[in-house]
């Protein structure tokens, strides 16, 4: 390990690593891929000057980022985790009355790395627990946009899975 | 009053505290608001469903920070290779890091290896790099070179992991460019990379271009003369790297030396070459506008940055002008230049600023 990495690196390493994985995980639906891109950002994260403070945002950003580029550059594998979830079921009930395939589960990740990149990015954040105050801070836009945001990108989402149901 | 915006509304879904009374006394009250509230709370949660990833059991912090701080020396197969390879595909494979490592690679082998990605574009001897911004939905569409004739690999590179600098210089005759002075946060010994020459001919068919073109409803232009059966000779390396990896295996810093790719032709001149693969249907035309746009003489290196990932710029390096490039997320950066036939490139995980200082203290 570099010993000239910043002092902070574990503690904050510590206490977000969990949210990060969480965060990626959204974007690429597979928990070890999620933690590949969680150690690439916190390398990244080790040998920045990012204030302490705002770690957990910069964190957070980056690895919706780093995701989503995997995803978009097409060079994301297939993973254990979908081969197994092939083979065992198609359809996983979910929150709700929610039922999702999985390739609708793989169309609106395709479709998420298709968005722009800051809706993209503001919608993986709240979906994976931060408030509209850190998604806000985390962009450095101003928080009553951040509602205006995720909507549309919700909205493009739920438009990509209407438009292939109908086509069916 | 009026409405509440489908921002606030939205916000209503997950954080009704932070809507302003007036605007949820509104909403409960007005109907047109009930339903488009409903609408947007059935969005949010089929996106929150679609997101949700399977396996609940918690993230195991310990195993990571110890994967993270204490992974051994010895690293996954370095995912780099210093000189081309016949197929984008095989390098792509072979990536285990995707972000960095591909990128790293990225930078490094888009000038040379574009003489095996896109076979067609470098008819010439590479003296200087430009690059040319180009769209995934643009590199999509490039034609195959291989549906313009016949593309036969004569020699492999065959890159190989190499015990030192000078176990690579032996291989190749190339010295390993040392770096003065490390940047901050880069430690360790690096891994040396070797490989040899790329060799490819290519022969032009005039049939098959037609077929080709044919078959995407184009027409194709006129072949000039004797470019029918006429062969191209294409050249890249031999290269060597030198590789900085953190204990994870991600790579932070690259610094490689590849043979500039060369092109050499069985007597048509390059210019009749150039215009005519730049008149080929299924070019995207911005494409192939900066590529008209690059320098005449046949010493330009087009080099494709895709654009939405990456900002290219340009600096000085001891007198050459290099090619800076910089993801748009600000992670990774690259630098790379031609001096002499030889291209070096610097790439890691760190600001332009660190690569260029390295770039600058080579020896």
């Amino acid at each position: 390990m570099a010993t000239s990495v910043r002092p902070d690196l574990e503690d904050v390493f510590r206490r977000e690593y969990s949210r990060v994985v969480g965060v990626a995980a959204r974007v690429l639906g597979s928990r070890d891929q999620a933690e590949d891109v969680a150690q690439e950002v916190f390398l990244s994260f080790g040998r920045s000057r990012v204030p302490a403070g705002e770690a957990g945002g910069w964190l957070s950003v980056a690895a919706a980022h780093t995701a989503l580029n995997l995803i978009r550059s097409g060079r994301r594998r297939a993973s254990r985790e979908e081969t197994v979830a092939a083979a065992d079921t198609a359809v996983v009930p979910d929150v709700a009355d929610t039922v999702l395939t999985r390739e609708e589960r793989s169309r609106v990740r395709a479709a998420l790395a298709t968005l722009p990149r800051t809706q993209a990015v503001a919608l993986v954040l709240r979906h994976s627990g931060l408030s509209y105050a850190e998604v806000a801070a985390a962009l450095d836009l101003s928080p009553g946009s951040i509602g205006t945001t995720v909507r549309r990108a919700e909205a493009a989402l739920r438009e990509e899975l209407n438009r292939h149901a109908s086509s069916d | 009053m009026r409405h509440p915006t489908e921002g606030v509304l939205r916000r209503l879904v997950d954080e009704p505290a932070g809507v302003s009374d007036a605007d949820r006394a509104h909403v409960a009250g007005c109907d047109t608001c009930l339903r488009a509230l409903d609408e947007i709370r059935a969005d949010a949660e089929l996106v929150g469903a679609a997101l949700a990833t399977s396996g609940s059991s918690a993230v195991d912090t310990d195993a990571a920070w110890a994967r993270f701080s204490t992974a051994p020396a010895s690293a996954p197969a370095p995912v780099f290779r210093p000189a081309p390879t016949a197929a984008p595909a095989r390098w792509r494979t072979a990536v285990r890091r995707p972000a960095v490592a591909a990128l790293g690679a990225t930078v490094l082998l888009a000038g040379a290896g574009v003489a095996a990605a896109n076979d067609w574009l470098p008819i010439f001897q590479a003296e200087q790099i430009d690059p040319i911004a180009v769209t995934s939905a643009d590199l999509v569409q490039i034609p195959d070179l291989s549906a313009y004739g016949d593309l036969q690999v004569v020699r492999e590179p065959e890159p190989e992991q190499v015990a030192d600098a000078a176990a690579a210089e032996e291989r190749t005759g190339l010295a390993v460019p040392e770096v003065g002075e490390l940047p901050e946060g880069v430690t360790g010994d690096p891994t040396y990379q070797a490989a040899g020459v790329l060799e490819a001919t290519f022969t032009f068919s005039a049939a098959k271009a037609a077929q080709a073109a044919a078959a995407e409803g184009e027409v194709l232009p006129p072949t000039p003369a004797g470019l029918d059966g006429s062969r191209l000779r294409l050249q890249a390396g031999p290269g060597v790297a030198a590789m900085w990896a953190q204990p994870t295996g991600v790579p932070t810093l690259v610094v490689a030396r590849v043979g500039a790719p060369t092109v050499a032709s069985s007597g048509v001149p390059f210019e009749t070459v150039r215009d005519h693969l730049l008149s080929l249907p299924g070019l995207p035309e911005n494409v192939a506008q900066q590529l008209r746009g690059l320098a005449a003489d046949a010493g330009t290196l087009p080099l494709p940055v895709p654009a939405e990932l990456v900002t290219s710029s340009t600096a000085d390096v001891d007198g050459a002008e290099a090619t800076v490039l910089t993801s748009r997320d600000g992670l990774f950066a690259g630098v790379v230049w031609v001096e002499d036939g030889v291209m070096t490139g610097v790439a890691g995980t760190l600001s332009a600023d660190e690569l260029l200082q390295v770039a600058r203290g080579l020896r």
